[in-house]
């Protein structure tokens, strides 16, 4: 049993066909597939079956997503502008907030009216292969506007008692923008002659009154050369005195449906008494315009889509249809046009119908989701998604499961990865996991995105993945033998064995070639140098190099003792820090009190194991030392 | 729709895995030809290779990656009974121009083993720098670097024995406070009528692994297993490659008992089985997110799985090798290029088809019944040669 979704794709190639293959996931949407025929340990160890003169490849295979197209980037980042905005206006539940969503729905359409103005611009300079693609996109784009803008009406513009055909007709003439382009060129006087000899002046008529222009259809009219004779007149009498609904215009349904009933059938008597024979374009008007079935049949082809003729039949003759009424009418108009059912026709049906279907079909979109996630969101704001579903922690959950879907697929990418959490930020609760997934993943190939990526991480209270970016940014660092920059990260991973790691590296260097690397670093290390034992040593030791280095051999000696009574004090430095102090204690002026020097013998006692491999410096140390205790008692005895 | 590109990965006998680092931008190959591959993704989807060399005197099963934050290292695992851990260095000296051949040392040999060693993983990084295996002989093995900078020096810290022949291990990559430490085995012994996944736990307080669970309802051979990374859920899935794909729930239990003995009880739950590849399962793998799991049959496909807003596993996509090669002769001269794309033969607009899916260049890419199965186009499909000289 096979689901009709499940789609299957080929690897063409002869290894993977003979032995069998076997995938391993890559980041993102990306799976590494490559031949694999499964031989294990109890089997003989020798060269298999498949060895002969057939490579062994490894497939690369990823999803395609339009959305990372660069043509595409404005789309995805400005509509995530105005999906962040809407989540802060639900959150603050405002009073308007029915008014608000209906906004955001505008900005979402204003947003891909944009960017198929782009792709249309964009495709005209474009060739071969490129070209091919941008026509994909304006085709996919452009069923997404359509059906967007047919689900605003239908579920998010809270239209007073339902009657939508103004808001249909508005639709379709938003799709449709044909006659109405031709009428005002037609009406702009550039046309040379009468207007009526031109071969499109009738076909654009209709056209208009089709798409409930009542109004252009008065004016093209009266431009006519026979618009001053009485059936010209008079049509354009019926059309003037045609009824039409409007809440605000204060008349109710059925009082409307009375003076309609009355309009009716009052033109119907004048067809009737063949007033408009002799233009029969005119006749065929009016035949339309009280819906005539006949009429419509001629007329229908003229349409170019069975929406189109929905809503053209409905304004003559169900002007008060209701929005939930549309499904059976809907599909009358489609049995009517014998149309072949396409993708997008599916789409609008199941729309019109307010069918669950909706949700299926939408998804079944090659945009990779962009579509689906902005308008269930939208809907499921709008308390829509739950009239599908039978309860609402289920709507939620499945507005969820879309933002999440949409928010992995930008996060997997090298430069959308930040608006890929953004959208993560608002799935709760796998959102803030799946961030804990995919930040620390996202490949850093130069230290501001490190920085970025850390910015991201402290945003969300994700310390522990900020110090482990750090703390691989030092390693990096150090691989490339930049110390003080592994240095500066190792503070920033607030890791301290890399820390101690490290400042011995430091210390190394000073002992193999008597240069403290980084000095600028190191004075300003500050508080950080709290991080490690080793770390504080380095700091210390650096502030007594520095004084040794000022001549302020005091301020020196002092900081010495400090360090060698620390025994912070790493094995190998030992023999570096006391052929230090020799210089110090040999100084010409005195620098160590007794006190000092005892504790320095102390440690040279305790250290001899560090000494031994260094026994020309012991017997040294130790005249140093007596020579300096002996200064230090004498002075000590003259001045106290 | 997808596309896809080939890297020669110019081993001499069948591949027996590949693994990609923590970005998805370095892979490591181990085949029967004893040898172990790292390739680097340069530039925008164009993969070279940097290293290769022979790791072990047997066919080389499994080759895994530690975490960033312990250098580029790698492990594998052997038929010649030992594991090794790899670190990539660069040399001391560098060049005019450049800064330093790289070359990947051994830093340790595990020899414990007395048989073939079936897999090796490192475990999760907040343990520090662990390593598992399991071998033949129904042995796995924790061993520890305790000094994450020096990695030559390893002590094995624990050993378990399970009876019955080792095939595959994963860790449980969600620990918190609450989970403690967890490791799933999975046995291809096909001898005893036992169960053939085996849970194991740390346990703090008597400092030994522990044996939790048995999953007496796999009782077939298992060929590998998988924690699925957690998305901060309650349970652990696991997902265990066997005569079928399973896809296991484990809910913690608390209870008196469990607290008593400081040992984690275990509701074990089947939520998804699925028999699409009709014949023996070999591999498991999760992506990042743990949300689609993608395991590879006898069928020679490759199927992936996607569980949808109420938590239930559905099949989504197949990956199939097939031989019909396309002719690549013609492009072999051009192959300098290393990215040649071919043209396509076909060009049609794009429209909406009848079956309600996209149609591109002619071909349906959606696609219903499994018996007539699209080709990736040959226009996105980029053969890219790698020549083994340039480096």
């Amino acid at each position: 049993m096979e689901d009709e979704n499940l789609k299957t794709f080929l690897i063409p190639n002869d290894l993977c066909k003979s032995a069998g293959i076997a995938g391993t996931w890559m980041s993102g949407n990306k799976i590494g597939v490559f031949p694999y025929h499964n031989i294990n340990h109890s089997s003989k160890d020798a060269p298999s079956q498949y060895t002969k003169n057939v490579p062994s490849s490894v497939f690369h295979v990823k999803h395609e997503v339009v959305l990372f197209h660069p043509i595409l980037r404005r789309l995805v980042t400005e509509s995530m502008g105005i999906f962040l905005n809407l989540q802060t206006v639900v959150e603050n539940k405002p009073s308007d907030y029915k008014q608000h969503l209906q906004q955001f729905s505008v900005q979402y359409r204003s947003v891909i009216r944009a960017s198929l103005e782009n792709l249309r611009d964009e495709v005209l300079r474009a060739t071969g292969e490129e070209r091919e693609t941008l026509q994909n996109f304006i085709t996919i784009f452009y069923s997404v506007e359509c059906i967007w803008h047919l689900c605003e009406i239908l579920y998010i513009e809270n239209i007073p008692g339902h009657v939508v055909i103004k808001h249909l007709l508005e639709w379709v003439r938003f799709h449709f923008p044909k006659y109405e382009r031709k009428a005002a060129f037609l009406l702009s006087g550039e046309s040379i002659g009468s207007l009526e000899s031109r071969q499109d002046y009738w076909e654009t008529v209709i056209g208009c009154l089709l798409q409930g222009r009542v109004e252009v259809v008065r004016a093209l009219l009266s431009c006519h050369s026979a618009a001053n004779s009485t059936h010209f007149k008079l049509a354009d009498q019926i059309l003037k005195s045609m009824p039409t609904y409007g809440v605000y215009e204060g008349v109710s349904v059925q009082e409307f449906n009375l003076r309609w009933k009355h309009w009716l059938v009052d033109t119907q008597s004048k067809i009737d008494s063949k007033l408009f024979i002799s233009e029969k374009n005119l006749h065929l008007m009016m035949r339309l315009i009280v819906g005539e079935e006949m009429a419509w049949s001629e007329v229908q082809s003229q349409c170019e889509a069975w929406y189109e003729l929905l809503a053209a039949w409905l304004f003559y003759t169900e002007p008060t249809v209701k929005s939930f009424e549309l499904g059976a009418f809907a599909k009358r108009c489609i049995s009517r046009m014998g149309t072949r059912m396409h993708h997008l026709d599916r789409v609008l049906l199941a729309a019109m119908e307010g069918d669950v279907q909706i949700i299926k079909e939408i998804q079944h979109m090659t945009e990779n989701g962009w579509f689906v996630t902005h308008l269930m969101d939208l809907l499921y704001h709008c308390e829509q998604l739950e009239k599908w579903q039978t309860d609402k922690e289920d709507s939620l959950k499945l507005r969820h499961s879309f933002v999440f879907e949409y928010g992995n697929t930008l996060a997997g990418h090298k430069s959308l990865w930040q608006l890929g959490l953004n959208y993560l930020d608002h799935c709760f609760p796998d959102g803030l996991a799946a961030i804990e997934l995919l930040l620390p993943r996202v490949p850093i190939n130069d230290e501001s995105k490190a920085h970025r990526v850390i910015q991201e991480a402290q945003k969300r209270g994700l310390s522990h993945i900020a110090h482990s970016v750090a703390k691989i940014e030092g390693l990096k660092s150090l691989r490339n033998d930049r110390m003080g920059n592994a240095l500066v990260w190792a503070l920033r991973s607030q890791d301290s064995n890399f820390a101690s790691f490290l400042a011995d590296k430091f210390l190394k260097k000073y002992v193999d070639t008597g240069i403290l690397p980084n000095v600028d670093l190191l004075s300003y290390l500050g508080s950080c140098m709290m991080a490690s034992d080793r770390l504080i040593f380095l700091g210390k030791y650096y502030q007594f190099n520095k004084l040794h280095k000022d001549k302020s051999y005091r301020e020196a000696a002092k900081a010495l003792v400090s360090l060698i009574a620390s025994k912070f004090t790493p094995k190998f430095f030992w023999s570096t820090l006391l052929s230090e102090a020799l210089t110090l204690l040999e100084c010409d002026e005195l620098l160590l009190s007794s006190n000092d020097v005892f504790n320095l013998l102390n440690a040279v006692e305790e250290r001899l194991d560090c000494l031994c491999e260094l026994d020309e410096l012991e017997p040294l140390i130790r005249l140093g030392i007596a020579r300096n205790l002996s200064r230090a008692l004498t002075y000590e005895a003259q001045y106290t | 729709m997808f596309e896809a590109a080939e890297i020669n990965a110019e081993h001499k006998d069948l591949i027996h895995d590949v693994a990609y680092d923590f970005y998805g931008n370095r892979m490591a190959t181990c085949s029967s030809d004893q040898y172990v591959k790292v390739w680097d993704q340069i530039g925008n989807e164009k993969w070279t290779l940097t290293s290769s060399w022979k790791a072990h005197s047997g066919s080389v099963w499994k080759v895994t990656w530690a975490h960033p934050e312990f250098g580029q290292v790698l492990a594998t695992c052997s038929f010649d009974r030992t594991a090794a851990v790899w670190e990539e260095i660069i040399g001391e000296t560098p060049g005019p121009g450049e800064r330093g051949t790289r070359h990947w040392v051994r830093r340790t040999n595990l020899v414990d083993s007395r048989t073939s060693v079936t897999d090796v993983k490192f475990g999760p990084k907040c343990l520090g720098l662990q390593l598992a295996t399991c071998s033949a002989d129904g042995i796995i093995r924790i061993y520890e670097a305790p000094d994450v900078m020096n990695l030559s020096q390893w002590t094995l810290q624990h050993e378990i024995t399970c009876k019955l022949s080792c095939s595959c291990l994963s860790w449980n990559p969600s620990l918190t406070n609450n989970h403690p430490q967890m490791i799933a085995v999975g046995s291809d012994d096909n001898t005893a009528q036992t169960g053939k996944v085996f849970i194991f736990e740390y346990s703090e307080n008597s400092r030994r692994w522990m044996k939790i669970e048995t999953i007496i309802t796999i009782m077939e051979p298992v060929h590998d297993i998988s924690f699925a990374p957690n998305l901060g859920r309650s349970y652990h899935i696991l997902a265990v490659a066997t005569k079928d794909v399973k896809i296991i729930n484990l809910t913690p239990i608390k209870d008196n008992s469990s607290i008593q003995s400081g040992l984690t009880k275990l509701d074990v739950q089947t939520v998804a089985q699925f028999t699409d590849h009709t014949c023996t399962v070999w591999r498991a793998s999760w992506n990042v997110t743990g949300t689609v799991l993608a395991t590879s049959g006898d069928d020679g496909c490759v199927r992936m799985f996607k569980m949808n807003y109420i938590n239930s596993w559905k099949p989504v996509t197949v990956l199939k090798g097939d031989g019909a090669v396309i002719p690549n002769d013609a492009h072999r001269g051009s192959i300098a290029s290393s990215t040649g794309v071919l043209t396509p033969p076909i060009t049609q607009t794009a429209s909406y088809n009848d079956s309600g899916s996209m149609v591109r260049n002619g071909v349906n890419y959606t696609l219903k019944p499994t018996n007539c199965p699209q080709h990736i186009p040959p226009r996105l499909f980029k053969r890219i040669r790698q020549s083994f000289n340039s480096i």
